[in-house]
């Protein structure tokens, strides 16, 4: 302890002395000064607002990467998971070169090879001759495809949307109420509970009704470009390089996840599954109450386990010049911005975020855990 | 591609795999791609795809690609700003390397034969046929490198240095169990003088050095019989006295060497994987055993370091080693920026091996170590006797996934202007004649070395799970 | 017992020793130097040793002598350059024409024979540079962390630079001014034309900054497309992700030069010059003697130009007046900073003079050097430097 404390003491000294040396600050005052560069794809931020705007920006745009590549990353590593069990030699023969193609190189490298291969060289126009494709019988895009930039649609707030929320809040708090309820009949009186059936039912009947009634809250907001054809003014824009970073890192973790998937449905023993064709139950059925929940409660941490490091991961998307927050700290720290404590509050928002989903996971584990005594 | 090899929940029984007949083109196409309606019509799409990407693929390796950044540049990618005037210590080391290998090769296949034929059991030597096709990609690898040369020398070196290897191989298998220990000595000593040739007395040989000697007098000192509570000490007292004695002598030694500053190019993310791993295990077994240490202190330091680094990403880790490192030091002998970023990809692989140590003591059964603490074992001697040397058999394959893991992180170095092999291909399109020439070309050829080398070492790992049984319990 | 003792000792050596080198391999990696290489600098007159000693005597507060130890201890680096037998030079590895890679190694171009230029007057050998690649962002923490004796990376003078960064530019080699390009075929002629444009830009660098400034000052929108290097940000504009790219003019003027001769597009460099940039080597603050050092190492390189002196004929010339013979260290002239007498023989003769440097690397490129602001100023350039007396 005394060698730590030691160690310690010797290393704050040398960094006292060094800073005094050299002059550069201490404080964290840098965060209120003006950011003095403009953030990609961010034509509203103006460079005069201080830096922790600048980094809540970062944040959200890591956040924007990690949740479609979460979403992305689940979707295909659990085709391409359950592909690799296919009777069919080919599906399973595909399946595996994808895996074993993707876990083996480096993120970095695919992340590169996606934006310059599929994106930069690849064959679609540049954004100012980008292809418009239109809805059918109508003058709006649906997809606005070019090298740099590709517009999807989106929805933009009309009227009312707050109300809207506020509504689908409570349809969230009663759906919760159907679901105990449902819980405790079926103890009660052992009659099936179907609580999922009926609190996603009552949830989505509000929202639609919320939404009807007030008059469309959302509208949809059709991509379209400016009249220099050079920015995307509706719709939602994505760049290059968020495409690249999200889809590399969606693919490359999609590997991961389909072994872990795999792994959790052969865990389950053959003899599970044949007894519950034993008793009769249909294949759905056995799916759903035999063979996926125990494969399930083995493929959950891992897997939260990968959707953790596809979120630290997006920081690579400073290769490809995606405004990140990695991206960004570092921008900052080479226009003359301490670097020891931008990276001191750069560490913090990750450590935070893997900090809350760890504990998250800690807890789903203890559950599980008991259930299994 | 590999041939159907054999399903994953069916594991494979090795020599004996020939047992039904082979059944004709038509018969196993029809059981296993038209078996029915729905996997017809998927086979007929996915095949076409197939074909269209297999032509385009083919069209740009062999027709459209342009190779000559590649070509031109092919030391500059194997091993960057490395001295050309000092190659021949990369030579001498592989040579050294190739023969350490082959020594301990030799000696697994043949120690497992005395096993066999000790248990009565017929047992088949791994033939080298075998080896070609498990390590296929990495002998792809090392055709594309020589074919890309065109010259004789490079091949004649790799075909030398792969017959020494097998050469070794076969002098260990022939040799008889006495000598065959002192061989296993000769592999350490091999790689030692590997290493110790190329970084001279540079880098951390000294360490390697001290290593060996330790073990030397350990294994000399076995037999030795005094008075069993003075022993220990009196072994450690030697062990000890031997270490410095070693330093002391590479103190003294000056034989120039190329330390690892100056080592880029491939040649750096293979040695940046490599160091950080063997010195992240004894910080990750350190962090582990704390993490279960009475003493809340040293507990709670653990836990805290090893939260930490696992909750950042490796890259702002780096970023750290790189820009305020520096500052936590004195300025007078900074330490080179490949140092920094081996002992920051150190601590980071260390939080990961203490949580897969972790594992690998819970793993443990508890009733082993009360049996241990029945008979009157201390509390270090149940660690080091009973319960690591059984948690460690169960992560070695979790700790060749994480090398897997380092070794493709070692790319990350790039961000930090570390010339490893991706700032090297950058920095190969800062050249006039290459601006804006083969850029998807050079990160395909970047791409394959990794994945060869990747691929090849998790196929090893699952072999080796299955072979140590991790994964059957 | 025998067995688990053996094995107990070897956990706890191992461990022991593996901690030991955790925690020693820095030491370790730089203690066992080279010895010193005699240098090939012929009869160094006992260097002179430089004045820490007598500042550190004169001021009496305690703060003063504060100063004055700190001034000590950094103002060893000429000491420790020498003690090492290298300079070790920041660079950037992918920048055509100032410094970049050949296939064996080496490293070429305009920056690149700089750094040989200071270890030629240090140390007499222009071959003894350890050249360190830097990233953008990173440049002036190595600077600060004194991983580097100097950075020579293409590096804009700025006065934030001067101060927060704590960084020294001792002289500007090369007047320069940040450019916009553009494919010939789009017709832009004007920033204006670039509005809502994408512009491929190097991230931490004052091209960004500049960039940002001079689009908000005329209310031009637009988006950045930043990657962490130069070199990058020409790829991507090279792609099209980009309709404009921004950077220094001679590197633009290089890559058009590049472009245009592999049979690429058209480009077209627009007539505004929007900043200043002069670009020059840097030192770390606090340490005058290593300044001066490499301050008067590369104005030698200009005083050769004025002298018409180059690397052919320099080891043959005579001091005819006695400028000329001070400046080629004749009589054992030492003006007391800190560099052997025939330190300018050394640089010229074995790295050239400006015009040879320029010539070799930037002229080939398309950036012709008389008639330009970066010519001699009895031409009507910049470069003019004080006497050496």
């Amino acid at each position: 302890m005394a060698g730590v404390c030691l160690a310690g003491w010797w290393l704050y000294g040398n960094l006292v002395d060094n800073l005094t040396r050299t002059r550069i600050p201490t404080d964290f005052n840098f965060l209120t000064q003006p950011t003095g560069f403009a953030i990609p794809e961010n034509f509203g931020f103006d460079p005069d607002l201080p830096i922790w705007r600048m980094v809540l920006i970062g944040v959200q745009n890591t956040f924007l990467a990690g949740l479609v590549g979460v979403l992305l990353a689940s979707i295909v590593g659990l085709v391409v998971g359950i592909a690799r069990l296919s009777s069919n030699w080919l599906v399973a023969k595909l399946a595996q070169v994808f895996v074993e193609g993707f876990r083996n190189t480096p993120p970095l490298v695919v992340i590169v090879f996606f934006s310059f291969a599929v994106f930069s060289f690849g064959p679609l126009p540049v954004f100012p001759e980008a292809l418009d494709l239109k809805l059918p019988g109508s003058d709006s895009n649906w997809l606005v495809l070019s090298k740099s930039r590709i517009g999807i649609p989106s929805l933009s707030a009309e009227r009312h949307e707050g109300l809207f929320w506020l509504l689908v809040v409570c349809g969230v708090v009663a759906a919760a109420g159907v679901w105990v309820w449902r819980s405790r009949r079926h103890v009660r009186t052992g009659e099936p509970h179907h609580r999922v059936l009926w609190s996603l039912g009552l949830l989505v009947v509000v929202a639609l009704v919320a939404f009807v009634a007030l008059g469309g809250p959302y509208d949809w907001s059709w991509p379209a470009r400016s009249e220099n054809g050079r920015r995307l003014i509706s719709g939602f824009g994505t760049s290059a390089a968020y495409l690249s970073l999200t889809l590399a890192l969606a693919l490359y973790t999609a590997s991961h996840i389909a072994e872990v998937v795999r792994a959790s449905i052969l865990a389950v023993p053959k003899g599970q599954s044949e007894a519950a064709g034993a008793l009769a139950l249909s294949p759905f059925q056995r799916y759903r109450h035999v063979i996926l929940p125990q494969g399930l409660r083995i493929a959950v941490p891992p897997t939260i386990n990968q959707y953790l490091n596809l979120v630290k991961n997006t920081s690579l998307g400073t290769v490809v010049g995606y405004a990140d927050v990695t991206n960004l700290t570092r921008t900052s720290i080479g226009n003359a911005n301490p670097a020891p404590q931008s990276i001191a509050v750069l560490m913090g928002v990750y450590l935070v975020f893997s900090l809350v989903i760890s504990l998250l996971l800690n807890i789903y584990n203890r559950t599980v855990q008991l259930q299994e005594r | 591609m590999t041939t159907a090899g054999p399903s994953p929940d069916r594991p494979a029984t090795g020599a004996g795999r020939a047992a039904p007949p082979r059944p004709t083109a038509a018969a196993w196409a029809r059981e296993n791609l038209f078996n029915n309606r729905h996997n017809s019509v998927l086979t007929v799409l996915l095949g076409a795809g197939l074909v269209v990407l297999v032509i385009y693929g083919a069209r740009f390796l062999f027709v459209t690609g342009q190779w000559e950044p590649v070509r031109t540049n092919l030391t500059l990618l194997m091993m960057g700003t490395f001295p050309r005037e000092e190659q021949w210590r990369i030579v001498v080391q592989v040579y050294l390397l190739c023969a350490s290998v082959g020594l301990l090769w030799g000696g697994l296949t043949a120690s497992s034969r005395d096993r066999a034929r000790d248990a009565g059991v017929p047992f088949s030597r791994a033939r080298l046929r075998d080896g070609v096709r498990r390590w296929w990609p990495v002998f792809v690898l090392l055709a594309v490198l020589l074919g890309m040369t065109r010259t004789w020398l490079p091949l004649a070196f790799v075909a030398s240095a792969l017959a020494l290897g097998v050469a070794a191989r076969r002098v260990m298998e022939a040799l008889p169990e006495a000598g065959r220990r002192a061989a296993w000595f000769g592999a350490g000593v091999c790689a030692l003088a590997g290493w110790q040739v190329l970084s001279g007395t540079g880098g951390i040989a000294w360490w390697w050095g001290s290593a060996l000697v330790a073990a030397a007098v350990v294994r000399l000192t076995r037999n030795v019989r005094t008075d069993a509570r003075w022993q220990p000490l009196a072994r450690l007292t030697l062990v000890a006295g031997a270490v410095a004695v070693v330093w002391a002598v590479y103190a003294q030694l000056d034989f120039g060497g190329v330390g690892w500053d100056d080592w880029s190019g491939f040649q750096l993310n293979l040695v940046a994987a490599a160091a950080s791993i063997v010195l992240a295990f004894p910080v990750g077994l350190l962090a582990a055993v704390g993490r279960r240490s009475q003493l809340p202190a040293v507990r709670w330091l653990s836990v805290g370091y090893i939260e930490v680094i696992r909750g950042v990403p490796l890259i702002t880790l780096l970023f750290m080693g790189d820009l305020f490192l520096g500052f936590f030091l004195p300025t007078e002998d900074p330490l080179s920026k490949v140092t920094r970023a081996i002992a920051v990809m150190t601590l980071f692989t260390g939080a990961y091996l203490a949580e897969i140590v972790r594992g690998g003591l819970q793993a443990v059964p508890r009733g082993q170590v009360e049996a241990a603490q029945a008979i009157g074992l201390s509390a270090p001697r149940v660690l080091s006797l009973i319960v690591l040397p059984q948690a460690l058999r169960a992560v070695i394959p979790a700790l060749v996934g994480q090398f897997i893991n380092l070794f493709k992180d070692s790319t990350l170095l790039s961000i930090i202007a570390l010339t490893e092999i991706l700032r090297i291909r950058e920095s190969i399109h800062g050249q006039r004649e290459f601006l804006i020439v083969g850029i998807a070309e050079t990160l395909v050829f970047v791409a394959f070395a990794f994945w060869a080398l990747a691929f090849t070492m998790s196929r090893e790992s699952q072999r080796l799970e299955r072979r140590l049984g991790v994964g059957e319990r | 017992m025998t067995k688990r003792g053996t094995i107990l000792i070897a956990v706890v050596a191992a461990i022991a020793l593996l901690a030991a080198a955790c925690g020693d391999d820095g030491d370790d990696t730089t203690a066992p130097q080279p010895p010193p290489p005699a240098t090939e600098a012929p009869a160094e007159p006992a260097a002179p040793e430089p004045p820490p000693a007598t500042e550190a005597a004169a001021p009496e507060t305690t703060e003063a002598a504060e100063e004055a130890v700190e001034l000590s201890q950094a103002g060893g680096r000429l000491a420790e350059v020498q003690a090492r037998g290298s300079v070790r030079c920041g660079v950037r590895d992918a920048l055509p024409g100032f410094n970049f890679l050949t296939p064996d190694g080496d490293h070429e171009g305009f920056d690149s024979d700089f750094c040989r230029v200071i270890a030629a007057a240090v140390l007499g050998d222009a071959g003894a540079v350890d050249f360190v690649d830097l990233a953008t962002a990173d440049r002036f923490t190595a600077l600060q962390s004194g991983e580097i004796d100097v950075l020579v990376r293409n590096t804009t003078f700025t006065a934030s630079r001067d101060g927060k960064e704590a960084a020294n530019f001792v002289y500007t080699t090369l007047y320069d001014g940040q450019g916009v390009v553009v494919p010939a075929a789009t017709g832009i002629t004007d920033l204006e034309g670039l509005a809502d444009a994408n512009i491929c830009v190097a991230q931490g660098t004052t091209t960004e900054l500049n960039l940002t400034d001079v689009m908000r000052s005329r209310n031009i929108p637009f988006n950045p497309v930043t990657f962490g290097e130069s070199s990058e940000a020409r790829v991507g504009y090279t792609a099209g992700q980009c309709e404009a790219f921004t950077s220094d003019k001679s590197s633009l003027a290089v890559f058009k030069y590049e472009i245009e001769n592999g049979g690429g597009d058209e480009q077209f460099i627009l007539p505004e010059t929007i900043s200043k940039e002069p670009l020059g080597p840097a030192v770390l603050d606090g340490d005058t003697e290593w300044a001066q050092v490499v301050q008067w190492a590369v104005m030698a390189t200009i005083q050769a130009w004025e002298f018409g002196l180059d690397s052919g004929n320099i080891t043959s010339a005579t001091g005819d007046n006695p400028a000329l013979a001070r400046f080629l260290g004749e009589e054992g002239f030492d003006p007391g900073i800190g560099l052997p007498s025939d330190f300018a023989v050394q640089v010229v003769s074995q790295v050239g003079n400006y015009e040879e440097i320029y010539e070799r690397h930037l002229e080939p490129l398309g950036l012709p050097l008389h008639g330009s602001v970066n010519d001699l100023w009895t031409h009507g350039g910049l470069m003019y430097v004080p006497p050496y007396r």
